[in-house]
This record gives C-alpha cells, structure tokens and sequence, in this order.
C-alpha cells in the first residue's frame, strides 16, 4: 500500500519533472538581440494566414540562406494581428519589421523611410506605382514600402448571367447599367438577388463610391460639415439605399463573398482578396471596373498592404536591408498568387496588363490616382470611422432605413 | 520536536500562522502577478496614452470624459445591464434544471450527461464562428429549417431587436460549466437526507426545496457571483458574433473597453473605463456576499451561527 | 423509486429537446466539415454531402505545425492543471477551515481578481513577463497557474465549507497536524471537487486563446487555438478547416471528460464515510 503510494507519487514527481524541463527547454532566445552563432536576429510579423504563410516562410529561408549574418524570423499572427502589434508596441516589444496598411495611428512607432528610399535612387522609387507611396505615407513621409495593393471591382457570377442571357457588363458602365442589370438578374422565386453591398459597410471603403461622385466625406482641412452631407454625397447613399427599396439588391452580414459564392448574388462589389476563394469554390466570375456616375471614370479606394519597420529596432540597416529583399522583384513575382505585385517592372514582365482579371485591378489603381481618403486627413479617423459606421447602417438596416439626408447631417454633430 | 512546557504556546502560535502558509501561494502570485499590473493600469488611467506615442498626465480627465462627454459610455453600460439580467437568471435556471435531469435514475442519463456537457467544451472563438454560420438570415440553416417549417425567422444577425436574444441562445449554449457544478454539489447531497425526508411522507418538489436548495447554496453563490463577472464582461461572442452591432445594439461594455484600447488606441481612456467597471462589479458583488448570510448556508458553520440546520 | 411511464416520457421529451439545443451546432459542424467547398455554399443546403470527405480533416491538421500546437497544448494543459490543483486546494483550504485576521478582506481582494478586466492589464503583465524574459515561452501561460486562482479557489471553498466542522477537531484530537488534517483527511473527500477543478481548468486552458495569442510569437510555441484561429483571416473565413478542427479540438476534453465522470458522480460526502 504505502509502496504503491510511493510510486505513483514518483510517477507523477517524474512526469512533471519532465513536462517542466520541457517546456523550459522549448523558451528560445528570440529576445536576445544576437543569437548565440552571432546573427542579427529580425522578428517579422506578418497578417497572412494559411498557405500564404508557407510560402512567405520559404522565401525567408532563401533570405536566411543568401544573407549569412541576418536571421529572419516569421511571426504569423492571423486575424487578430492589430491586437498583438498594439499589445507589442504598448509593452515597447514590437517586432522589427511589420506589415502595415494603418499608418496614421501606427506612426508615432515607426521609423520614418525617406532617408533609406533616397539612398537607393529616384529609379528605385519610381518602379513603385505612385498611387501606393501615398497609401504608405503619412503628412509626406513615408512610413512603409508597398509590398502589396487591392483596389476594388465588380464580381460578377457569369453563369447567372448566362442563365438570363444577359450580357456581361464592359469598363466605361455607369451606375444606372449596374441597376437595370440588377433588376433583370433579380428572380425572387429563384431567391436571387442583383447585386449585393455589406449593410455595414467599411467608412474606409465607401468613400470611393463618392469620389466617384464628385464628393467626399471631408474637405482637405478635415472639415466634414459641406463635404459628407453634401448634395452629391446624399445623392450616392440614396441611390445605394434605392437599390434595397426596389429589391434588385440586398445588403449583407459579412463582405458579400460567402452570399456570391452561394450563387444567389449577381454582383458584388470588393478587393483582390477573393480571387483564390471563388476560384476554389468553383464560381465562373468575371471582374469588371467600378461603374461610374456618368461624367467623370470611378474611382477605388485603395486597401495597400505595406512593410514598416519599428522605431524602436536594434537593427535598422539589417531591417532595410530585408524590406528591400521583400519588395523587389523577386518577392513580388514568388507572391503572385496571392498579392498584386506593386512593381512596374512586374507587371511588365509577367504580362499582368493583358490578363483579362488582374489588369481590371490595375486600371482600377491608375484610375483613383490623386484621391485622398479621409482616413489620412482627419486627427481621429478611427473615432470618426465608428460615427460613420453607425449611420450608414442607420441608412441601410431595414428596421431603420432612415433618410440618407438626414443621417448625414447627424454626423456633423 | 519540542518540550513539552512550550508546546502549548507554539501551538497557538503555529495556529495564527497556519492559515496564512495555506493561502501563501495565492498571495505571493498577487503581488508578483496581478497587484503591479493593477496599480499601473490605475495610474495608467490619468494618462492620455495612444500606445504608439508618448504618454501625456491628464489627471481626472479620461473619467469627466466618460461621465460627461462619450454617450457611448451609458449606451454601453445599459446594455451590458439589460444582458445581465436576462442571461443571469437564465444561465443559473437552466444549469439548475439541467443538473437535476441529469441526476435522474433513468437509462441512457450518461449519454445526455455528455451531450449537455459537450458545448462548454468548446472555445469561445470556435462558438461564435459555429452560431454565425447558422444565424445568418441568408444562407444561415436555422432560417433554412423554419422555412421548411412554414417559419420564416427573423434577420437574427441584422435585427437589432433579435440581436441580443442570439447572444443569449449562443452563451446559454455553453450552460455545461455551470450544470457540473451543481451536479457535483447535488451528488455530494448524502442519499439518507433524501430516504429520512420520503419517510416522512415528504415528495419529491418538497424535497428539492427543503434539502436539495439548501444544500447548494453555496455553489448558487459561486454561480451568482461568476454568471455577473462573465456576463457583465461578456467580449468574444459580442467581437466575434455580432462586432457590436446591428446598430450597436450588442455593443458591450466589455467590447466598449477592447475598442477604445485597441481600435482606438486610447489606452488611458479604456483603464478608465475598465477601472470604473471593476468598481462596480466589486461593489455588486460584495452586496451579494453580504446578502448571503442571509441565504446560504455552510455545513461548516451551522453549530456556530445555529442557522438552516437541517437534514443532520 | 418507481417510475411511472408517463413520468419517464415527459423526461425522455425534455432531455431529447434539450439535446437537440446543444447537439445540433456539432452536427451542423460535421456535416459541414465533410462537404466540398462548392456544397458548403450550395443553396437550399444540403443536409448531407454527396461524398463525405473524411480527407477535410488531414487536409486541416496538415495545413499547419498541428503535431507542434498538440504537444505545446498538452504541456501547458496538464502543468496548469496540476499547478491549479495543488496551489488551489491549498489556498481554498486556509481560506475555509480557519479563522483569522484580515480573512475577508482578503477573500475579498481574491474574488476582486476575477473582476479586472484584461485589456487594461494585459500591457503591463506583458512588459513584465519581458523583463522576466518569458516572452515567447510557455511560461507565462503556465507558472501563474502555480499561484491558484480565484475562480478554482472560490469553488473549491464553496464545497470545503459545507463540510461539517468537527472532522478536523477529531483528527486534532488525535494528535495530527495541521498539515496532516488536510493532506490525510480533507484532499481525499475533495476528490469530487478538484475533479471538477480539473476539468474545468482543462478546458479553459486548452481553448484560451488571448494569452497565447498575447505572449507567444512564432510559430514553434503555439497552442491548437492559436492554430484554429489563424484559418480566419482579415478577410476571409476558411469555414471547412475550422469546423474541422473545431470538431477536433474537442475530443481531448471531452475524453478527460468521460474519466472524469466517475468521480464527480462519487460525489463528496461518498468520502466522507
């Protein structure tokens, strides 16, 4: 008896011995600055998920292997990766290097790039497509080098065009061509809806459909009274909250990628994100630019995914020096099948132009040149963001619909 | 050890000090873990901290901010209130019932045992992914099956007035936690209570109230107290599920707190915010405390306090 | 007790209805998991995939360090879980069966712990499990379980205190100490109880994903719900995996579950005697 108790007590003593050591022996040295073979140690944080993470590690291995004093390690945080980087920056532990599309409320921790850009030359700069280094800027200094950009087009589902033997929709439509397609794609007993929008759309997002219009949700000095409750900007969100009266479109819980891959959306209305996805899924979609209001071509806004580098990293020139790696050519021709690549020189080489897809995303980018979202403007956007949020969906929820006018003219104070 | 002449005086010596190398452990873990991480978020709460940059001395400001300026703040805490009192009450009742099936001397009960038990198995993450891929009123099963039913059901997702009641379908899911813990007290219940009390002519409704309740109010307290913590910071299903919305119908004091720190950046604001919160479950859950010596009673204490003596 | 039939079909009825609440997410969930991608978003849905592919699953585990994430979780579960139940029994204990000063205001101070909300804490807990250099080990998610906590200490008292007094003043009696009393008589009746404790803990810890996410940093340290959530992206949700691993995910608890039954059905007084 008192033996039996003593065994297992020594059973259990060893397990947790072992378990301790384990777990122990499994803390690394990531903090430490050098690792112990002497390398300049770089943490990378990354937002991908999923193969894309694999395929950004197999790159960093042949980084690692070509650069033999620098060791880069990948940091995949996934859908959460902008609590993490706060908790990090909070606690003065950020990574080295980062991807970053938020710079204004990011830069305060950054290092400022100019001075590494101009060191490379005014061609190395010019490669870049112009319209993203404002995307990656902040007040005029650059923060992040572009790694990646989406600007946003029609999805439409071509069997279900087929279907009503409608025709598919050509660059250089307006919006009214977008509505009477809808209309005709619309087949209630079918449960089939024209086009679909988010019912709680992203503020960041919307404002290109202003633009569009002629309008925006502020003025150059932050002012939205005259600017989001504008003539032209009434006259878009009605047209959007029209579109729901007259049920040619719905608006959706999510982005509206699950409800067209259901085949029940005609049309919708987003990035490059999806391109794999419905690929996968099996959907026969085409993409086709934004429509326009008529005089003038549409606009996008564009979501660019860029690299930046914290201020408070030990190893700057070693940073740059893989920001480098990650931007150039190579990197953006390995990432091609998952990102657009940001390189002139990429786009020439790998014939993205003619590509009957991605060429309508790069029409789209030269299109929206010269377009400043308010995001960048304004002191507080992520407060104002939540305000406009909130009234957008007061003007698209069906237990609301309120007047577009009306919301709007409530944002001002 | 000792002689025996001192033996006595050590003794109650060794009697004062006893107790305190008992709960040791958990003061040490205080003070190292949880007390300067407290201090620092309450100081933190008379700063204007945006994470990235510098922090800047505001004194009381964050707090006039929130009582004065952010409507938010009372939209928020209201909610959170409302929530409260339906999911408490609730959440307690279903466990309760639900412990009691599943003390039935019936076949098959240790199937249902696991079956009841299962979804508190799984993570908050994993529920709110699982419950929004069938509430949503597009492609979402639920609706599917009312539809087949001649139902059609509600814009779960999108209806603010139904919004809430996701929430609580999606919490009340995982009432498993709470079953077990009334079914252990209720199994700890000795069988010759109940025997003595049938003798007496007692059925079994009478017996449930005069010795199963009685019995297990200390787990209720336990339960009370923890359903109000985790109800009045209710985050993930909120972030995940409904993110606040329709409307910010569902927007939470917990997510009010988690958007102002890390949407928002505003750290200093949000320890305001969250110090404000802490005091009031504190105080919330001290009235309880006080309010249960009128109503639960411990095995421990009956010859001294003389009171619910009972069943012995 | 005799049960009547009518007794046991009203019972049979409420245990099926309720079963229907709790089973139906996981069935959705399998079914789910083992459709193509182009049945998940088929419309009228179907209720079951032309061909089950069982292969979902490999595909799910294989698409990240699973194995690594399955071992990583297992050493934070099971050394969180013994830290848990030897610091809180003891703790649990002091608190229950003795008298002394400042005994409520510190209870009180224990139970105010379960109210601080993490988001404000957590930076600072951060910068200290830096400076302590635990940052991106399992540490941090483990040692602190080594010091209780209240919610494991709160329950655990609860149970302690509904045991009569004079067990300990007999055994005082007798001549044993203070440590004695509670290793030799109280550990065995709280059986039922640190059961329970167990469980609980296990799953919290298995499917804490803030505190993982918050303090490990790459790949090598991560935990299964770590790993369940990186199939959601920004953008996308990659629904077959997740219901997958979901499903997964659950099989450890539910069969430290299964063990665990039998001693909470022993209940605590079953000891006593």
């Amino acid at each position: 008896m008192k033996v039996q108790k003593k065994m297992k007590l020594f059973f259990l003593f060893t397990i947790i011995a072992t378990l301790l050591l384990s777990a122990c022996s499994s803390s690394s040295d990531t903090n430490g600055e050098k690792a112990e073979d002497g390398k300049v140690k770089l943490r990378f944080a990354t937002w991908d998920v999923g193969d894309d993470v694999d395929l950004q590690q197999k790159l960093i291995d042949q980084f690692n292997a070509e650069n033999s004093d620098i060791e880069v390690v990948l940091e995949a945080y996934g859908g959460d990766y902008d609590t993490k980087i706060t908790a990090g920056i909070g606690a003065k532990d950020a990574p080295d290097i980062m991807y970053m599309w938020n710079y204004p409320q990011y830069k305060d921790a950054l290092e400022p790039l100019d001075s590494y850009i101009e060191d490379k030359g005014e061609e190395y700069k010019g490669n870049f497509y112009e319209a993203l280094w404002n995307y990656n800027a902040v007040d005029g200094d650059v923060y992040g080098l572009p790694v990646g950009y989406t600007t946003h087009v029609v999805y439409y589902n071509k069997d279900l065009f087929d279907e009503k033997g409608i025709e598919y929709p050509k660059a250089g439509w307006t919006w009214k061509d977008l509505q009477e397609t809808a209309k005709k794609l619309t087949d209630k007993d079918k449960k089939i809806t024209g086009f679909a929008f988010p019912g709680k759309p992203d503020p960041y997002d919307f404002e290109m459909y202003l633009w569009g219009n002629g309008a925006s949700y502020v003025d150059s000095k932050g002012n939205l009274d005259g600017n989001i409750n504008s003539k032209k900007a009434i006259e878009t969100f009605t047209m959007f909250q029209n579109m729901l009266k007259d049920e040619i479109a719905i608006t959706t819980e999510g982005w509206g990628d699950t409800e067209f891959k259901t085949n029940r959306v005609g049309m919708f209305i987003n990035g490059a994100w999806y391109l794999e996805a419905f690929k996968e899924a099996g959907i026969n979609y085409g993409v086709v630019e934004i429509p326009s209001f008529g005089d003038k071509p549409s606009a996008s806004i564009v979501s660019s995914s860029g690299i930046a580098m914290s201020k408070d990293s030990k190893h700057k020139e070693a940073a740059f020096k893989f920001m480098e790696f990650w931007t150039g050519e190579q990197a953006n021709k390995e990432r091609l099948s998952f990102e657009l690549p940001v390189l002139k020189s990429v786009v020439e080489s790998e014939k993205l132009q003619e590509d009957p897809i991605k060429s309508v995303f790069y029409s789209m980018l030269e299109q929206s040149e010269g377009y400043n979202p308010t995001s960048f403007v304004t002191d507080d956007w992520s407060k104002l963001s939540d305000d406009l949020s909130l009234v957008f969906e007061e003007i698209f929820n069906p237990s609301t619909r309120v007047d577009p006018k009306e919301a709007l003219n409530s944002v001002i104070k | 050890m000792f002689t025996k002449k001192n033996k006595q005086k050590k003794f109650t010596l060794v009697r004062k000090r006893v107790p305190f190398l008992f709960i040791l452990p958990w003061i040490i873990g205080f003070i190292v873990f949880t007390l300067g991480p407290l201090v620092f978020s309450l100081i933190m709460s008379l700063f204007d901290w945006p994470i990235a940059g510098e922090a800047k001395f505001i004194g009381f400001d964050n707090f006039s901010t929130m009582f004065t300026a952010d409507p938010q703040f009372y939209d928020s805490l209201w909610i959170t209130l409302k929530f409260a009192l339906i999911f408490v009450p609730l959440n307690l009742l279903v466990a309760l019932v639900l412990a009691l099936l599943i003390t039935q001397p019936i076949k098959g009960i240790k199937v249902f045992r696991t079956i009841f038990y299962l979804p508190a198995v799984v993570s908050g993450v994993a529920v709110s992914i699982i419950w929004g891929w069938m509430f949503n009123s597009e492609y979402g099963v639920l609706n599917y099956i009312l539809s087949l039913l001649g139902i059609e059901g509600p814009n779960w997702l999108i209806d603010p007035k139904w919004a809430i009641v996701t929430i609580v379908i999606a919490s009340a899911w995982g009432v498993g936690s709470m079953m077990l813990i009334f079914y252990t007290d209720i199994k700890g219940i000795p069988h010759e209570m109940y025997e003595a009390a049938s003798i007496d002519g007692a059925g079994p409704i009478r017996q449930f109230i005069s010795i199963t309740i009685p019995t297990i109010t200390p787990t209720i307290l336990f339960n009370v107290i923890t359903s109000v913590i985790a109800a009045l910071q209710q985050l993930t299903l909120v972030l995940l599920l409904t993110g606040g919305g329709p409307l910010k119908s569902t927007y939470f004091y917990g997510l009010f707190v988690y958007n102002n720190a890390f949407k928002h950046h505003e750290l200093g604001y949000a320890s305001a915010n969250a110090w404000f919160m802490f005091i009031i479950i504190l105080l919330l859950t001290m009235l309880i405390f006080k309010s249960s010596s009128a109503w639960v009673f411990y095995e421990a204490e009956v010859k001294k306090e003389k009171k619910g003596g009972k069943g012995k | 007790m005799k049960l009547t039939r009518k007794y046991k079909f009203i019972m049979y009825s409420i245990l099926v209805l309720f079963s229907l609440y709790f089973l139906f997410p996981f069935i959705w969930a399998l079914i789910t998991a083992l459709k193509t991608e182009g049945e998940v978003f088929s419309f009228p849905p179907k209720f079951i995939p032309d061909v089950p592919l069982f292969s979902n699953f490999m595909d799910a585990w294989n698409s990240q360090p699973f194995g690594i994430y399955f071992k990583n979780s297992m050493i934070v579960t099971v050394l969180t879980t013994i830290g848990q139940l030897i610091s809180c029994s003891l703790v649990a204990y002091g608190f229950a069966r003795y008298d002394f000063k400042y005994k409520n205001f510190l209870f009180i101070l224990l139970l105010s712990t379960m109210m601080i909300p993490w988001d404000v804490t957590m930076i600072p807990l951060y910068m200290e499990f830096n400076l302590f250099g635990w940052i991106n080990t399992l540490k941090p998610l483990i040692i602190p379980a080594f010091f209780g906590s209240a919610y494991n200490i709160f329950l655990l008292r609860q149970f302690l205190m509904n045991i009569p007094k004079d067990l300990e003043n007999a055994a005082r009696i007798d001549g044993a100490n203070e440590f004695q009393i509670f290793y030799k008589i109280f550990l065995p009746i709280m059986k039922a109880p640190l059961t329970l404790i167990a469980v609980l803990n296990i799953i919290l810890v298995w499917n804490d994903y803030l505190g993982p996410l918050i303090y490990l940093n790459d790949q090598s340290k991560y935990t299964m719900a770590l790993g369940l959530a990186s199939f959601q992206g920004v953008h996308e949700l990659q629904i077959i995996p997740i219901m997958a691993m979901t499903l997964v995910m659950i099989i450890p608890p539910v069969i430290v579950f299964a063990f665990a039954q039998k001693y909470i059905v022993e209940g605590i007084s079953g000891s006593i005697k």
